[in-house]
C-alpha cells in the first residue's frame, strides 16, 4: 500500500498505468509544471490561450461632470509590474468633436482600441456624416465601446481596460458620462473613476457631488479644483501613479481644453522630517 | 522539489494551484421584486450598482420597460443582464416588423426569454430575470426565470442580492403562508385575496427598506414600474444610501 | 518549548485538501481613523459588523478601552479584535499595578505586536492605537502580522481608502480638538457612504493630556431607519396553536410563620 497520504484512494499507477491528464483538459497549467519529468505531457498540448493579462499598464482614470460639461483626468505612466517604466503615456483620446475618452488598464489593449476608435471615425465621416447627418457623440461612442468589450470577454478574449466616456447626449447640451470595463459592465454616473480611482478618488468627487443630479449646481472651476486635489490624493497613496498627467475639459458651448503635462502642485511632504521610527523607538 | 535533505514536505502536492485565469463573470449587486395584482402588475428594483465593496453607482436603472406593456429585468451580472434585455428588445422590434405590428402577449414573450437564456446553456447569462406585465385575460402576470431559462408564472417573485431576504416575507405577505384565521386552531388557512395596488406598494416599499437594512449591496434608489391597462408608469423612491 | 511548531502542518494541509479546512472566521468590513491635534489624540470608527454580505449589527463598538487614557479602534476578525484587546488590556492593568505608574502607549503598542507576531497573522486583528500618557498623546497602528506604524493620522479597514482620502485631502498640522474630531468624523462618514462593508454611525473617542478620555458613543447618526409604510400587528390566533402542555416541574408550598407581637410591631430602634 501506498502510504503517502497524497495518494490513498487513488487508481495504482501500476495497475492501471498513469492517469490520462488530457481527458477533458484535466491538466491545470501548475501540475504539469510540476510534474514535466516524470509524465510524457507537455505544456505543447495546451490549449491555445486567449486569455492575458496585463504587461504595461496605466493606473487610474478620474472624471466629473459639471454643469456645462465634463473633466476627465489620467497621469502620464506605463507600469511594467511594480517598474515605472515609461513616464510619456498619454491614456486621454479625443474621438470626433467633443468626445473624451479615458482608458486605464493595458497599454496594448489602449493602442488597439485608439485603432478601433480611430476606424468608428473614419467609417462615420465617410458614411453617416458625408452631406451633413449626425455627428460621433459620446452614446454613440459609448455605446459601440461597450459593444466591443462585451464581444471581446463573451470570447474569453478580453480587452484588459476600464474605459470612462465623456462627452455630451445626443442633444449636444446635457454632460454625458459612462464607464465600461473588460466584462462588458457599464454604468453612469456624474463621478466615475477606474482602478484605484474608483476607492480613492471616489469618495472625494462625491464630496462635491452627493446625488447624481446635483451637478448642474457645480462650476467648472469647483470641478477642476475637485479633480486636481484628487489626482494629488492618488499620487500620495497609489504606488503605481505619477504627478505628471493630462487634463481633459469639455464644455458645451463648443470649448475643447486638452491640457497635457499638468504636475500636482501644493504637495505636503514636510510631515516626513518628524516622523521618528515605527513606534517603537523612544526618541 | 530536489532539496538536498530528504525534507517532509518533499513530497507535498499542492492540491489548489493558483489559478490566473480570466473571469469572465462579476457580481453587480442589487435585488429585485415583481408582485403580480388582480388587474396591475409591478416589478420593482434598487438603482445601485455594485463591485465588491464599491458602489459603482448610485442611479443606474436595471427594470425597461421592454415595449408592448412588458417591463422586465435581469439582475446579477450587470453586462449578461444588459446584453439580454438588448437581445429581446431587439428581437421585439424584428417581430413587429414581420408581423405588421402585432402585439406580443406576455406568454408568448415569456417562452421566447426562455429560448434565449437557454441559448447559452452552457456559457449562461449569469441572472435571475423577471418579467411583469397582464396577461389575456387582462390580469397580472409574474414570470420568473433561473439562468439558464427554467421558468415559471408567479403571484410574486424576488430575485437577486436580497431575495432570500424578501421572498419569505413575500410568501408571508401576499400569498398568507403561515397565517390561519383565528380561533381554528391551525385548522383553516387564512383566505387568499387579491391585494390592491395601494397595498402591493406598501409592501415593496418596506421589502426595499427592510432588504437595505440588513444587505450591504441594496440602497441608493427604488424604482417601481407599474403595468395597468393605462400603460406603464414608473415611480421613485430614495433608500438609505451607507 | 521554545520558537514555532510545525508538527501539525502536513496534516492540517492534507486534511484542507480533502475538504476539512478551517472554518472561516466573520471579517468585519470596517472603517477606523485617528488624528493626532495639539495637546491631544482623536480615533473614531463606524458601527456596522458584517457576515459575507449580510449586515450583522447596525450599531457594534469597535472602540475599545486598553486603559482609561488609552483607546483603540479594531478592524479585522470580529473576535480576535475582541480578545486581543481584552486580554492587553489586563496585562496593562497588571503591569501598570506593578510598575505603580500610569500605563503607556507605547507598553500597548508593544505588547499587542509581540502577541500578534507570535500568531504570525492568524489572529485577524488590525488596530489603531491612541492615548496619552506621561509622554504625551500618541497615535499608532498594528497590522495582524505584528508590524506597527506610526503617523499624525491614521485609517484601517476596508473604508481605508475612502477615509484616507478624505484625511489627506484636510489634514493639516497642528489641529484644534474641535477640527480633529470634525475630520475623524468626515473621515469616518467617507466610509460609511462610499465603502459598503461601512455603515451606520460614528463613534469617537477624544483623549486629551491632562484630562479623562471623552467616549462619545454615536457621536453622528446619519442613517436612521425612516417609518414603515404598513403595520405587520397580526391579527391574535393567526398563529396556530397546536398543542399546549403546562407541567408543573416543582411543588409551592406556603408556610405562614408568626412570630410575637411585639417584635413584629414595633422593631426596637435606637433613640
Amino acid at each position: 500500500m501506498n502510504h503517502d497520504p497524497f495518494k490513498w484512494g487513488r487508481p495504482n499507477d501500476a495497475t492501471y498505468g498513469a492517469y490520462n491528464h488530457h481527458i477533458a483538459q484535466a491538466t491545470p497549467y501548475a501540475y504539469e509544471e510540476q510534474h514535466a519529468s516524470s509524465t510524457s505531457t507537455t505544456t505543447s498540448s495546451f490549449p491555445k490561450m486567449n486569455t492575458q493579462n496585463p504587461i504595461i499598464t496605466g493606473t487610474s482614470v478620474i472624471s466629473l461632470k459639471f454643469k456645462d460639461g465634463v473633466i476627465l483626468a489620467a497621469d502620464n505612466l506605463g507600469s511594467y509590474g511594480s517598474l515605472a517604466r515609461f513616464t510619456n503615456i498619454e491614456r486621454l483620446i479625443r474621438v470626433g468633436k467633443e468626445t473624451i475618452v479615458g482608458i486605464s488598464g493595458d497599454i496594448s489593449d489602449l493602442q488597439q482600441i485608439e485603432r478601433i476608435l480611430e476606424e468608428l471615425e473614419t467609417t462615420q465621416e465617410v458614411y453617416d456624416n458625408f452631406d451633413g447627418g449626425d455627428d460621433l457623440k459620446a452614446p454613440h461612442v459609448h455605446e459601440y465601446l461597450s459593444r466591443v468589450m462585451y464581444n471581446r470577454r463573451s470570447n474569453m478574449n478580453p480587452l484588459w481596460n476600464a474605459i470612462v466616456v465623456g462627452g455630451f447626449d445626443k442633444d449636444g447640451k446635457t454632460p454625458f458620462l459612462k464607464y465600461v470595463d473588460l466584462l462588458g459592465v457599464t454604468y453612469g454616473s456624474s463621478t466615475i473613476a477606474t482602478g484605484f480611482g474608483a476607492h480613492l478618488a471616489v469618495p472625494l468627487l462625491r464630496q462635491l457631488i452627493p446625488e447624481d443630479k446635483d451637478y448642474v449646481n457645480i462650476t467648472e472651476e469647483q470641478a477642476r479644483e475637485c479633480i486636481l486635489n484628487a489626482m494629488t490624493v492618488l499620487f500620495y497613496r497609489d504606488a503605481r501613479s505619477l504627478d505628471k498627467f493630462s487634463l481633459v475639459t469639455v464644455k458645451n458651448d463648443g470649448e475643447f481644453k486638452f491640457e497635457k503635462e499638468l504636475r500636482c502642485e501644493g504637495q505636503r511632504w514636510k510631515f516626513a522630517k518628524d516622523i521618528r521610527g515605527y513606534g517603537s523607538a523612544q526618541q | 522539489m530536489n532539496s538536498t535533505v530528504a525534507s517532509e514536505y518533499s513530497s507535498e502536492v499542492h492540491s489548489t494551484p493558483i489559478e490566473h485565469r480570466f473571469n469572465p463573470y462579476s457580481d453587480n449587486g442589487g435585488t429585485v421584486l415583481g408582485i403580480a395584482g388582480e388587474d396591475f402588475a409591478v416589478l420593482a428594483g434598487d438603482t445601485r450598482q455594485v463591485v465588491g465593496y464599491s458602489i459603482n453607482s448610485r442611479y443606474e436603472p436595471k427594470i425597461f420597460n421592454v415595449g408592448d406593456d412588458i417591463v422586465m429585468t435581469a439582475n446579477g451580472f450587470a453586462a449578461d443582464g444588459a446584453a439580454l434585455i438588448d437581445k429581446f428588445k431587439n428581437q421585439l422590434k424584428w417581430y413587429k416588423f414581420d408581423h405588421n405590428g402585432k402585439k406580443l402577449s406576455i406568454k408568448s414573450a415569456a417562452r421566447y426569454i426562455q429560448h434565449l437564456l437557454y441559448g447559452k446553456r452552457f456559457f449562461p447569462y449569469y441572472v435571475s430575470t423577471l418579467i411583469a406585465g397582464l396577461d389575456e385575460e387582462g390580469k397580472g402576470a409574474v414570470y420568473s426565470y433561473d439562468p439558464v431559462g427554467s421558468y415559471e408564472k408567479e403571484q410574486c417573485r424576488a430575485g437577486g442580492a436580497a431575495a432570500s431576504l424578501i421572498m419569505p416575507f413575500l410568501d408571508n405577505q401576499v400569498n398568507f403562508k403561515n397565517q390561519y384565521v383565528p380561533g381554528t386552531d391551525g385548522k383553516e388557512k387564512r383566505p387568499l385575496r387579491y391585494l390592491s395596488l395601494d397595498e402591493v406598494l406598501q409592501l415593496v416599499k418596506d421589502a426595499f427598506s427592510s432588504a437595505t437594512e440588513r444587505h450591504i449591496q441594496v440602497g441608493d434608489g427604488l424604482e417601481i414600474f407599474i403595468v395597468t391597462k393605462e400603460g406603464v408608469r414608473v415611480e421613485y423612491y430614495p433608500l438609505k444610501r451607507d | 518549548m521554545p520558537g514555532l511548531s510545525f508538527d501539525n502542518y502536513q496534516r492540517n494541509h492534507f486534511l484542507t485538501t480533502r475538504g476539512y479546512g478551517q472554518p472561516t472566521a466573520t471579517s468585519t468590513g470596517t472603517t477606523i481613523v485617528g488624528c493626532k491635534f495639539k495637546g491631544g489624540v482623536v480615533i473614531a470608527a463606524d458601527t456596522r459588523a458584517t457576515a459575507g454580505p449580510i449586515v450583522a449589527d447596525k450599531n457594534c463598538e469597535k472602540l475599545h478601552r486598553l486603559a482609561p487614557k488609552i483607546w483603540c479602534a479594531g478592524a479585522g476578525t470580529a473576535a480576535d479584535t475582541e480578545m486581543v484587546t481584552q486580554l492587553i488590556a489586563s496585562n496593562l492593568e497588571l503591569h501598570s499595578l506593578h510598575q505603580n505608574s500610569q500605563p503607556r502607549v507605547i507598553t500597548a503598542l508593544t505588547m499587542l505586536k509581540q502577541h500578534l507576531f507570535k500568531y504570525q497573522g492568524h489572529l485577524g486583528a488590525y488596530l489603531i492605537v491612541a492615548g496619552v500618557d506621561p509622554t504625551g498623546a500618541h497615535l499608532l497602528s498594528v497590522q495582524a502580522h505584528g508590524s506597527t506604524d506610526i503617523g499624525q493620522y491614521q485609517s484601517l479597514g476596508s473604508g481605508s481608502l475612502a477615509a484616507m482620502a478624505v484625511l489627506e485631502s484636510h489634514w493639516v498640522p497642528d489641529m484644534s480638538k474641535e477640527d480633529a474630531m470634525k475630520l475623524c468624523a468626515d473621515a469616518i462618514e467617507s466610509g460609511i457612504w462610499n465603502d459598503l462593508g461601512s455603515g451606520s454611525n460614528v463613534d469617537l473617542c477624544v483623549m486629551e493630556v491632562g484630562k479623562d478620555a471623552e467616549l462619545y458613543r454615536n457621536h453622528l447618526t446619519p442613517n436612521v431607519r425612516s417609518e414603515k409604510a404598513r403595520s405587520y400587528k397580526f391579527a391574535r390566533g393567526t398563529t396556530a396553536v397546536l398543542r399546549e402542555s403546562i407541567r408543573d416541574i416543582l411543588d409551592v408550598e406556603e408556610t405562614v410563620i408568626t412570630f410575637g407581637s411585639a417584635s413584629v410591631d414595633a422593631m426596637e430602634v435606637d433613640a
